[in-house]
């Protein structure tokens, strides 16, 4: 099946890892590609763009959750850069939606899955079209309610914005 | 150090787009340190106006150069041909080392890239404040190293308006009283009494406000 949209994956290697373990989980519709990093401290506003000039239709991050960076701030400056590219990408009209991030339990698959659903779905509503996510509302930065067979006791300690 | 940030992209969007052959020249002591101009900012900066770009169907090659320092001839000279193999230069430097960078290459368009803003620290992690005027007469060592003529709304140099409150500014709640400061500094030196010798009204020839300055040392001239 043709992948319709290309996936750029930052994620700490305490998250997951390798990308061999996410992704299984992957929808058909996505073509993923995993950058692995020793620590999320990594991710750098380049490679965020970068990712994107390459040809990635969306971008994620995937970190530890707060207060558990085993180097201590690494998640926090993650999540300003990302923050930061967010905000450069909306002033340049391309959509910030593309790019999001995660605070993940370490190896917690199911969240991953959701996740990744998530972004197809945000892809629909990018796109044009209607989302596929029932009970979800897209007004500003609403978080995403994620329909999950698992119930919801999930790791997602942020939201699609 | 100069402090200034990069502007906002649109408005670099604007200037660059006319143009299909732009060079980003970043400067790699000031700018660098307050993170508006320097190598890593150069490369991020071309790529959003890549991506920008994409968006507008606009085609504009960029091209991506750093220099040492953008104030000294010996430096830009290093970026002379692709100066030369570009339509226009995007200078991520202050405002002295765009104008130097336009005098080198008077035939070139440069345009600045940054708003060159004050002097000053970086007073902690992502704080830069402003410290220094260029007032051309310093006399720090009367205000126990903090500068009222900088640090004061009012340029006070006698003593507080008074008006402070809880040690903040009257004019600006977000700053510290400069001469709260002043006094708490000179008081943990024991040199208060300094305080009691009569400042004189400011000469401000010596400052910006007397023109453009220049500084000529002759055991430098050959």
């Amino acid at each position: 099946m043709k992948k319709s949209h290309k996936l750029s994956i930052f994620f700490c290697t305490r998250t997951f890892e390798s990308e061999a373990v996410f992704l299984p989980k992957a929808p058909n519709s996505l073509e993923v590609r995993g950058v692995s990093m020793a620590c999320s401290s990594m991710v750098k506003d380049i490679f965020l763009l970068k990712a994107f000039e390459a040809g990635a239709d969306a971008v994620t991050v995937w970190v530890c959750p707060e207060g558990k960076c085993r180097h201590v701030e690494g998640n926090l400056r993650a999540r300003k850069r990302v923050e930061r590219v967010k905000a450069l990408l909306e002033a340049i009209g391309f959509n910030g939606r593309r790019l999001t991030f995660f605070n993940l339990i370490p190896g917690d698959l199911a969240s991953a899955s959701d996740i990744l659903e998530g972004i197809v779905a945000t892809f629909n509503i990018i796109d044009g079209g209607p989302s596929k996510v029932s009970g979800c509302c897209f007004p500003g930065n609403a978080a995403l309610k994620i329909q999950s067979p698992f119930g919801s006791n999930h790791s997602i300690q942020t939201d699609f914005r | 150090m100069i402090v200034g940030e990069q502007k906002p992209i649109m408005e670099i969007l604007q200037m660059v787009s006319p143009h299909k052959k732009l060079l980003i020249l970043g400067c790699g002591t000031c700018v660098k340190t307050c993170f508006a101009g320097g190598e890593d900012e150069v490369t991020t900066l071309a790529s959003v106006l890549r991506l920008a770009l994409k968006t507008k169907d606009i085609f504009v090659q960029i091209e991506e150069l750093t220099v040492e320092r953008q104030c000294e001839d010996a430096f830009i000279a290093e970026a002379a041909d692709a100066v030369s193999r570009n339509e226009a230069v995007l200078s991520l430097a202050c405002g002295a080392g765009v104008q130097a960078v336009a005098r080198r290459f008077p035939r070139s368009l440069v345009l600045p890239g940054v708003n060159t803003t004050f002097l000053g620290v970086l007073e902690r992690r992502g704080l830069f404040t402003e410290e220094c005027s260029g007032c051309g007469d310093c006399q720090l060592a009367v205000f126990g190293g903090i500068c009222p003529v900088t640090r004061c709304a009012k340029k006070l140099l006698n003593g507080p308006c008074g008006g402070s409150r809880n040690g903040k500014c009257e004019v600006n709640a977000d700053t510290d009283c400069a001469w709260h400061l002043i006094i708490e500094r000179l008081s943990a030196q024991g040199r208060l009494n300094q305080l009691r010798a009569y400042v004189p009204p400011k000469q401000w020839q010596a400052s910006l406000s007397g023109g453009p300055r220049k500084l000529i040392r002759e055991d430098h001239v050959i």
